[in-house]
């Protein structure tokens, strides 16, 4: 069953591996330029204040093709899932039952159960095989640059790196096999499985990563001349967003409003006397300096990059799990 | 071989408010190559994918070599089923599909097998999606007899054939059970078919059993009888008519009776085994609610 198995999802295999193998020179390629850039522009040497360097090496790494690269290695990390929960999840019970040919394979003396099982085991073993070495050469290529901009926590760079790639491709697969054997069709299963995979994937961050471990929230005074934005409208109301303290450091800032020294959101009104058309922006500002103002921010900080990381893939391996499960009871009961 | 090839009390399947299969008991004896005749949706396929545990039934009891249909993997061994329309893994060569077969039964005959194929004159690296009709029915009943089960299950096997892969079909399958003696059920919506090869006849029609049995019991007991037409309900208690048909003068009826019939108004004549099926089959149509007894034996 086990070479079966193979024999029927090796071409896919192939097409994937050897796509990931073009990346994988890519990678070796440019991955040289950024070690050489990181050296020349002294980023790890610095003490202090280190935005120069960084600056510099960023832009070295942003003019070269390693600038390309990275943000093709970061789609692709996004793809792959989806594109083995397409081509490997959705039609690996579908195709069987489209083309009828379960039923000579349930014919033969292997009971459905472990004929489900050991396509799972297979194809679940490849995918995780697969994506944990792409993610891990993601991973290390990027992780210069990753130390340089400290956005890895951030939602974007956050789900193309580390672990979390394994559990959205386990994810996916056990949702194309799912969906797959309830539609018992290939194309529409293909469909239903890029689109659930999205919505998954897209309402992860806000919905349940912000939440799974405690976010810090700080209120530090809100610093006048490092505002993100500040808008006043006609009826004196005031927006005021400050940029993410530095206090945080490299965070993922879930929330970030100013509110009054009592604690209450600041919305204005603002002081005609000194805000207003007739006053320069620079009035305005030293007015609401003597506001007392400070920010309101909740965060995930850069050092619950690992614990979240394990956390969500823990999720989608479970979510995965229970997938499994629900087609073995599924195979067993209601498949024919 | 003691225990019966098929043995169904009460046996039903409907999907939602359809009836596919309604109270079908049936007592096959083993050894036997049985042949299940009815027309197209009278629940054949139903009764089949039952048997081998492909699906499960609403309600009654069956036992296949008095084991659970797919209870488990010995019992899978046990049984060989061939589907209807012969479904193969188009991508895969017939040499994959043999190995598939070595991996997955443990009483796999891989000689028996390699022998078949090269008898077909079938190119085992050739794939299965590029074979005709007539070969792939023969690569199916190749995966299904090289496992070596004690019954042979077939579905439709040679209603897409054409008439010479048809006899071909049906050759290969009767020289596999003159060699190893298994039980053989097999359908068909034409007896013609089937009238060669089997011994045992079960007669389903409209998702009940109308008459099973030994087919040299039910020819000999099974009569045509013409005479002055006459009203069916006059005959002996012992006579049950199935069909009959009547011009201004005459009468022409098909009946069941065990007794010899002498009555010296009528014209007792043998008839086929084709007539008895069309029998049945008409009279389910026209009375739908009336069920034969069965041939008990």
């Amino acid at each position: 069953m086990i070479w079966f198995t193979w024999r029927q999802f090796r071409t896919q295999t192939w097409v994937i591996v050897g796509a990931l193998a073009v990346l994988g020179v890519l990678l070796a390629v440019t991955g040289r330029q950024i070690v050489d850039a990181y050296a020349a522009a002294n980023v790890a040497a610095c003490h202090g204040d280190c935005d120069a360097a960084i600056a510099n090496f960023l832009s070295e790494v942003r003019t070269g093709a390693g600038g390309r690269v990275f943000d093709l290695a970061n789609a692709v990390m996004y793809v792959v899932p989806a594109l083995v929960g397409i081509f490997w999840g959705a039609p690996l019970i579908a195709r069987e039952l489209e083309t009828g040919t379960h039923r000579l394979a349930w014919n033969q003396s292997v009971t459905r159960t472990r004929w489900l099982a050991t396509k799972l085991a297979v194809v679940g073993a490849v995918t995780a095989a697969t994506t944990g070495l792409l993610s891990w050469a993601v991973t290390s290529w990027a992780h210069h640059i990753d130390h340089a901009t400290g956005d890895r926590i951030r939602p974007l760079i956050y789900g193309a790196r580390g672990v979390v790639p394994i559990g959205y491709a386990l994810f996916a697969l056990a949702l194309g096999v799912t969906l797959g054997m309830l539609i018992r069709r290939t194309l529409p299963a293909m469909a239903a499985t890029l689109a659930v995979y999205v919505v998954a994937v897209a309402a992860m961050p806000e919905w349940i990563r912000a939440h799974l471990l405690p976010a810090r929230h700080a209120t530090p005074p809100l610093d006048v001349s490092r505002l993100h934005e500040i808008a006043i409208r006609p009826a004196g109301r005031i927006t005021i967003i400050g940029d993410d303290p530095g206090s945080a450091g490299n965070a993922w800032v879930l929330s970030n409003q100013t509110i009054t020294p009592t604690g209450h959101l600041f919305t204005g009104p603002a002081n005609p006397q000194f805000c207003g058309p007739d006053h320069g922006p620079r009035s305005c500002m030293d007015w609401v300096a003597t506001l007392g103002l400070r920010q309101d921010v909740t965060y995930q900080p850069a050092n619950h990059f690992w614990p979240l990381q394990w956390a969500e893939t823990g999720i989608f391996v479970v979510v995965a799990v229970l997938l499994a499960c629900f087609c073995f009871r599924w195979t067993r009961r209601h498949l024919t | 071989m003691s225990s019966p090839a098929l043995h169904a009390e009460g046996l039903s399947k409907r999907y939602g408010r359809r009836v596919a299969l309604s109270d079908c008991t049936l007592a096959i004896p083993s050894g036997r190559v049985v042949g299940l005749v009815g027309p197209n949706g009278a629940g054949k396929t139903t009764l089949l994918q039952i048997a081998v545990g492909m699906l499960p039934p609403t309600a009654g009891r069956i036992e296949v070599l008095g084991g659970q249909p797919g209870s488990g993997a010995a019992q899978l061994a046990r049984v060989g089923f061939v589907a209807q329309d012969t479904p193969t893994y188009a991508g895969l060569t017939i040499a994959d599909h043999l190995r598939f077969g070595a991996h997955t039964n443990p009483g796999w005959d891989q000689r028996l097998a390699d022998e078949r194929i090269a008898t077909l004159g079938l190119d085992p690296s050739q794939k299965a999606g590029k074979l005709s009709g007539g070969q792939r029915a023969q690569l199916g009943l190749t995966l299904a007899i090289a496992k070596r089960p004690d019954l042979l299950i077939l579905d439709e096997p040679v209603a897409s054939l054409d008439p010479l892969a048809r006899r071909e079909f049906l050759r290969s399958l009767m020289t596999y059970v003159a060699e190893h003696g298994a039980s053989v059920i097999l359908s068909s919506h034409l007896v013609s078919d089937l009238e060669r090869v089997c011994d045992h006849l079960v007669v389903l029609v409209a998702s009940r059993v109308r008459v099973a049995g030994e087919v040299d019991d039910l020819l000999s007991s099974h009569h045509r009888l013409t005479g002055a037409r006459r009203d069916p309900a006059d005959l002996p208690a012992c006579v049950e008519v199935i069909e009959d048909s009547h011009t201004d003068r005459q009468s022409t009826l098909i009946v069941r009776s065990t007794a010899p019939i002498d009555d010296p108004s009528l014209t007792v004549e043998q008839i086929t085994l084709e007539d008895l099926v069309l029998a049945y089959m008409s009279q389910a149509a026209t009375a739908p609610g009336r069920t034969a007894v069965l041939e008990h034996r």
